[in-house]
């Protein structure tokens, strides 16, 4: 890169495609960072991140599938009940499920510094937000645990509006101590995600789509949501991964209490 | 009203939400979610915006009767 190449780019005259000197002096140079748009830094940032996340962390995934039912119910007959102004959508029961169900797991909600995991005392769930341009961003909501779920929900939506924007504080970007990422508005079933460093646990969630569910005997159709939790296995194993999810369930069936 | 301010309006409100699409370059028949990749959130700050610009309310049963700007121009247009 010493002329401003990137030689993985380059087709070699050589032997077998082999690049050979002249092939570079025939690039015409140009200052590496010159052509790169915004959203390409960005996904090169990504892809750094990811690649050091997926080469360092060993991770292990545990999924489970939640009636959203009694949410949903909840949902219609809130938002309903309030002026278009205070409406609520089903990310916030989610984001805020994931919180609470993290007060008792405290091992998902920590960063990895250098040998060891250091627990976080507040709870900060980053929000993946794809921008429409291309790219990503995970900025966090701080203590997500706390607050109404009206208050949560004007937070969420100026974070949102903010991530879509540009216009994130460079904190937000940094804080959060664990990730929640939801692809179910875009059709897929279920998310296996990959952490964001240096966080050691990551929610995904699929769309909510109508299964057949056995409910006292009987198989009735409910809306059942795909849940997965990626974590470090360094920091915590499965049998705490599956205790995080099943308290996510729980929380989830009684929405009024979120 | 008429109908062409109307539609204004609520293109107004749509480029408020997501500023980064281009209003001319929306079609009267294309499928806002799908076209422009609105998410449920999204769909709800325009619901919100066009509350607050024109003040009718769009309950959420409602939200699958408007998949295009033509649709919304048309539940707008009928309860104004």
């Amino acid at each position: 890169m010493e002329r401003g190449i990137d030689i993985s780019r380059l087709s070699g005259s050589g032997p077998g495609g082999a690049i050979q000197a002249s092939d570079v002096l025939s690039v015409k140079a140009h200052p590496a960072s010159a052509a790169v748009s915004p959203a390409e830094r960005m996904q090169r940032a990504i892809a750094a991140a990811m690649t050091r996340a997926n080469d360092e962390i060993p991770h292990y995934y545990v999924e489970q599938s939640i009636d959203m039912g009694n949410a949903i119910a909840w949902l219609r007959e809130t938002n309903a009940s309030v002026s278009v102004s205070e409406r609520l959508v089903s990310g916030v029961l989610v984001l805020r499920a994931v919180a609470l169900a993290l007060r008792k797991h405290k091992s998902l909600n920590a960063t990895w510094q250098g040998p060891e995991p250091v627990p976080s005392a507040e709870i900060h769930v980053g929000l993946a937000v794809s921008l429409r341009g291309g790219g990503l961003v995970a900025p966090a909501l701080r203590n997500t645990d706390q607050g109404s779920l009206g208050e949560l929900m004007v937070r969420m939506t100026d974070l949102v509006g903010r991530a879509r924007a540009g216009a994130l504080r460079s904190s937000e970007m940094t804080s959060a101590t664990i990730t929640l990422t939801s692809l179910g508005e875009r059709g897929v079933e279920s998310v296996t995600p990959i952490i964001f460093p240096p966080q050691v646990a990551i929610v995904g969630c699929g769309a909510t789509v109508e299964r057949p569910w056995v409910v006292e005997g009987k198989v009735v159709p409910r809306p059942i949501m795909r849940v997965t939790l990626g974590a470090d296995h360094r920091v915590s194993n499965g049998h705490q991964g599956s205790r995080f999810l099943t308290a996510l369930d729980r929380l989830l069936q009684e929405p009024e209490k979120l | 009203m008429t109908r062409d301010e109307i539609r204004s309006t609520l293109l107004g409100c749509l480029v408020a939400v997501a500023p980064e699409i281009d209003g001319e370059e929306i079609e009267d028949d294309a499928d806002l979610r799908e076209e422009l990749d609105l998410d449920s959130m999204d769909v709800l700050r325009w619901v919100q915006g066009i509350h607050k610009a024109l003040g009718v309310e769009i309950p959420e049963e409602d939200y699958g009767q408007i998949v295009s700007l033509e649709d919304a121009v048309s539940y707008v247009t009928a309860r104004l």
